[in-house]
């Protein structure tokens, strides 16, 4: 994926991160399947964009984090959603569908 | 609310980073081991599996690099990290440090001890309050600018201006000052009231004038110098009330200023004590015709043109008709620096020129170094850091020598600035002090800054740019520089010696002035000869008479002193420009007048003590005195100018003394210059005892046997013998009073030498580095063509050529550059063009030369290149 590419999508990982949290707490892979799955392929999110973005949000207060044991009893690190997190996720949502309907009456009119 | 988390983080970040860190890594190698389980799960051998999860991943480091650069506080870590690195870098290679750190160290301090002049000169405000809106007051008459200024303008000024608040005026004139202690001749000051409060000045003991004081027929009262105090009170505290004499008249001591205490002037003269002005009032002569200043404070809403315009028009209605005119303010400061603000930045721009000198330098080893740290680069690179990164890590280490010789270099110029200001003092105005405040700070600050990321950048990002595959390809052969690297090496000791090349082309130039300077002929002798002036005080010396009487006495006692061959004395001082007191003068039997010519009033030993000959007819004698027919001593230039073609003994010319006089020529001198600057001007000699004008001062010349300073005191016993009240002053030899008046010049010389020998030394060491280098990277190279049959001299020449080849090139550019830059030296310069084509060469080839040497020694390095050492060396 291209580097503009990516800076056009930066607000979208953290949309697509607190969404795939929202159903409950997951370790990083989980997060990176799942984002590919609710998306249906669309975005594969690379350690290199989701580990930083994990971090960052970490540090914003969205999410927290605790180490515990996967399905295959290896030791990962779990995510999961603050309150400020979801208070978040409330926020981007409203502000991606008003994006979004921006633009698609914007492509409709043309 | 959100802040708080990121507030911790951060502390977190800091302070428990090990944890971060270990966290960090186990959270990235857990997700790789979760893939290369899924992976074996679907059918892949173990190691093939962790293989294809790595790719995926994108490299351990990376990821974990590419998650510190988003933590808070990176940028903070980041940068104290790399200072930490930075300095272990630079103490690790200590003599690269060394010499990088010197490099700078010279140019900043250098730069800054000029900046520190510069500023206390040209940027920062006159010491004294609202200085901004001080303004000084000049005439324009038709012979230009004059800083005097009228005293019925001067109360009309100041009785109705309404532009200028309060106006100050105050003059300076020569006095004997007798009682507590010798006679000495001292500068005084006469002031009015509002001069000392507009410059702010408090008294050190005692208070300042009174109104009263400063009025016609007010009671004499003076204010003491701190230097007067001490040397003739001994720094008595209860010097108030005490009295002394001032040419014969009785004053009051009523304070003494600070020592701090500087009148702004273009020139710094010291004065003794200060007495008030009264304007219109007896003061010390007839003020009408006084030489005194005067300068005002704007009043707040009026501009310097409205004021201009404002004294203008009160100045007409008061002067009478004939003897008004212009009127032109200017901000003070403005009048007092006008002459030294192009020198001055001519030393700022020739210190600049070495500063970029040694940033070339730096930025030259800095590259050297990329060079030999190619492989770390690479290393760094491969395990994940990002170009961006390196650029930052190489520029932090810059920095950081720029910060070392900035610092170096502030400290010496701290302990430098006393040096350069005593050194430079008598080619600067009299503005203190000279001190190290925060301008200068922030300049070299912002100047070790601008340099540090000046001459790392290009290095940084030539260091960082390598291509990972063939630096560790090339692992065995140490790795050869990539070709661009080469060509910005050149390019910089082309510049360094093209920047070397102008500083030098102007100190040559300098140089040559100087001997120019020093090749004019005075014509007069000045060995051995030691001048005394006197100045009668005027009401005990009133008449001719009385004053030709004590000065015959004078001479006649100097002259029976033993060892003294001849001594003779004249009015006018003989190393100043004089004025011009011939014109109109008529000469006998012709319509035209004398243009213009100076004249001097002499005793009769006075050319045989100089040594200036007489050309035709005689010199004075003993019987040219009252009485007998009026006698003249012409100069060559006035006898080829107002006689030519014929003989000019035994004519006649008129009087500038008694008009209606006539003076018979009776011999013609040898010219003499006054200045170096001035050619000789057509000049008329009197005898002193034949019926002249008043002889209040004359400057008595004595030829001695030997060193004439021996005589001084043997010369002032017999003057004192005569008058003990009328003190000698300004005592010198002939040769000390010519050698102050080449101190501008010599001073000029000699900083402008330092520039351009250290430049020179900094493109030598420059030229030698970048040779030495590239002979050393091509080690491999020159044993091949050794082993191949090329002779030493074949490879003398090569690395030779290559080394000349860029000092030519910088000596062409640096010509070019002079060319256009020299004639900012004009007036510095005399005797010489500033396109001297003798001084050019003549530059051009100490350059070449020295260029020559910075070779050499790394090209006889080559030609010892063994080709088998060279060639398994591989």
């Amino acid at each position: 994926m291209a580097e503009s590419q990516m800076n056009l999508l930066q607000g979208t990982l953290d949309l697509l991160i607190l969404k795939s949290l929202a159903l409950g707490e997951m370790h990083g892979l989980g997060i990176s399947r799942r984002i590919e799955q609710i998306t249906k392929g669309t975005f594969q999110v690379k350690p290199g964009s989701l580990f930083p973005a994990l971090h960052r949000m970490e540090e914003a207060g969205w999410l927290s984090a605790e180490w515990g044991e996967s399905e295959n009893r290896r030791r990962a690190k779990y995510y999961r959603l603050t309150k400020a997190g979801r208070r978040q996720l409330g926020a981007e949502t409203e502000q991606w569908a008003r994006i979004s309907m921006g633009i698609a009456s914007a492509l409709e009119t043309s | 609310m959100t802040r708080l988390p990121r507030v911790s983080s951060f502390f977190r970040n800091l302070f428990h980073k090990a944890h971060v860190e270990r966290d960090l890594d186990e959270e990235v190698r857990a997700y790789l081991d979760q893939v290369t389980d899924e992976k074996i799960q679907s059918g892949l051998s173990p190691q093939e599996a962790r293989r294809t999860a790595l790719v995926e991943l994108g490299g351990l480091e990376q990821v974990k690099e590419q998650v510190r650069e988003v933590r808070i506080g990176a940028f903070l870590e980041t940068v104290v990290n790399d200072a930490r690195l930075a300095f272990r870098m630079l103490r690790k290679e200590r003599g690269f440090t060394a010499v990088a750190v010197l490099t700078l160290a010279l140019g900043i301090g250098a730069m800054t001890a000029i900046f520190t002049v510069v500023n206390a000169v040209l940027v920062r405000p006159l010491p004294y309050p609202h200085s901004k809106e001080l303004v000084y007051v000049q005439e324009m008459n038709p012979w230009g600018l004059s800083p005097f200024v009228w005293n019925k303008e001067f109360v009309a000024w100041r009785n109705q201006s309404r532009t200028l608040g309060p106006i100050a005026a105050y003059m300076v004139f020569m006095a004997n000052l007798t009682e507590g202690g010798d006679a000495e001749r001292v500068r005084c000051g006469m002031a009015t009231i509002s001069f000392f409060s507009m410059l702010g000045v408090r008294p050190l003991v005692g208070r300042l004038f009174l109104p009263e004081e400063d009025r016609a027929g007010g009671p004499p009262v003076v204010i003491l110098s701190e230097t007067l105090w001490r040397r003739r009170y001994g720094g008595d505290p209860f010097v108030v009330g005490k009295g002394l004499t001032l040419d014969g008249k009785a004053y009051t001591v009523v304070g003494v200023l600070p020592a701090s205490f500087v009148i702004p002037d273009s020139i710094k003269l010291d004065y003794a004590l200060w007495v008030p002005l009264a304007e219109g009032g007896a003061g010390m002569g007839p003020l009408r015709l006084a030489f005194f200043r005067a300068f005002g404070r704007l009043k707040s809403g009026a501009s310097l043109a409205t004021a201009q315009t404002e004294l203008a028009t009160i100045s007409k209605s008061v002067m009478p008709a004939g003897l008004e005119q212009g009127i032109v303010l200017t901000r003070w400061q403005e009048q007092i620096v006008q002459s030294y603000r192009r020198p001055l930045l001519l030393f700022l721009g020739a210190v600049g020129l070495l500063l970029l000198i040694a940033c070339v330098n730096v930025a030259n080893l800095l590259l050297s170094r990329a060079a030999t740290r190619r492989k770390e680069m690479a290393v760094r690179l491969t395990v994940g850091a990002g170009r961006k990164r390196v650029v930052r890590q190489l520029l932090t280490e810059s920095a950081l020598l720029a910060l070392l010789g900035g610092t170096l270099g502030l400290a010496a110029a701290r302990w430098g600035k006393d040096l350069l200001v005593a050194f430079i003092s008598p080619n600067l105005p009299a503005l203190e002090p000279i001190t190290l405040d925060y301008r200068v700070l922030c300049f070299s600050l912002a100047m070790a800054l601008v340099t540090g990321l000046a001459f790392g950048l290009v290095p940084a990002l030539q260091a960082s740019r390598v291509s990972l595959n063939e630096v560790l390809k090339e692992a065995g052969r140490g790795g050869s520089e990539a070709r661009s690297g080469f060509l910005f090496r050149n390019l910089l000791v082309v510049s360094e010696t093209a920047l070397a090349m102008v500083l030098l082309v102007g100190a040559a130039l300098i140089f040559r002035s100087f001997l120019q300077v020093l090749r004019i002929d005075p014509g007069f002798k000045s060995e051995r000869i030691l001048c005394v002036s006197i100045h009668l005080t005027p009401f005990k010396y009133s008449t001719p008479k009385d004053q030709e009487r004590f000065f015959q006495q004078v001479i006649e006692g100097i002259k029976s002193l033993p060892g003294v061959q001849s001594a003779g004395g004249g009015m006018m001082s003989l190393l100043a420009d004089r004025p011009d007191s011939l014109s109109g003068l008529a000469l006998e039997g012709r319509s035209e007048t004398i243009a213009s010519g100076s004249s001097d009033v002499i005793s009769p030993e006075y050319f045989r003590t100089l040594g200036i000959p007489v050309k035709l007819g005689r010199d004075f004698r003993d019987a040219d005195r009252d009485g007998l027919p009026s006698v003249a001593i012409v100069n060559e230039t006035f006898a080829r100018r107002y006689f030519p073609n014929e003989n000019c003994l035994g004519r006649r010319v008129s009087s500038w003394v008694h008009k209606g006089d006539w003076l018979t020529i009776v011999g013609i001198v040898g010219d003499t210059r006054h200045t170096v600057e001035s050619d000789p001007d057509p000049e008329i000699f009197i005898p002193y005892l034949q019926d002249g004008p008043l002889l209040s001062s004359m400057t008595l010349l004595i030829r001695t046997a030997g060193d004439p300073r021996l005589w001084e005191s043997a010369v002032r016993n017999r003057i004192a013998s005569v008058d003990k009240d009328q003190p000698p002053y300004n005592i010198a030899t002939m040769e000390e009073l010519q050698a102050a008046t080449r101190t501008p010049r010599r001073v000029n010389l000699l900083l402008l030498s330092a520039f351009a020998a250290l430049g020179l030394i900094l493109d030598l060491v420059g030229i030698y580095g970048v040779v030495s280098y590239s002979v050393s990277q091509r080690t491999h190279e020159i044993g091949v063509r050794t082993a191949l049959g090329a002779s030493r001299g074949t490879v003398l020449k090569l690395v030779v050529g290559q080394g000349l080849c860029l000092a030519l090139m910088g000596t062409g550019i640096g010509v070019a550059a002079s060319i256009g830059l020299t004639r900012f030296l004009k007036t510095m310069l005399f005797g010489v063009k500033p396109t001297d084509p003798m001084t050019f060469v003549a530059v051009s080839l100490i350059l070449l030369i020295v260029a020559w040497f910075a070779c050499f020694i790394p090209a006889q390095r080559a030609t010892r290149v063994d080709p088998m050492v060279a060639l398994r060396y591989e």
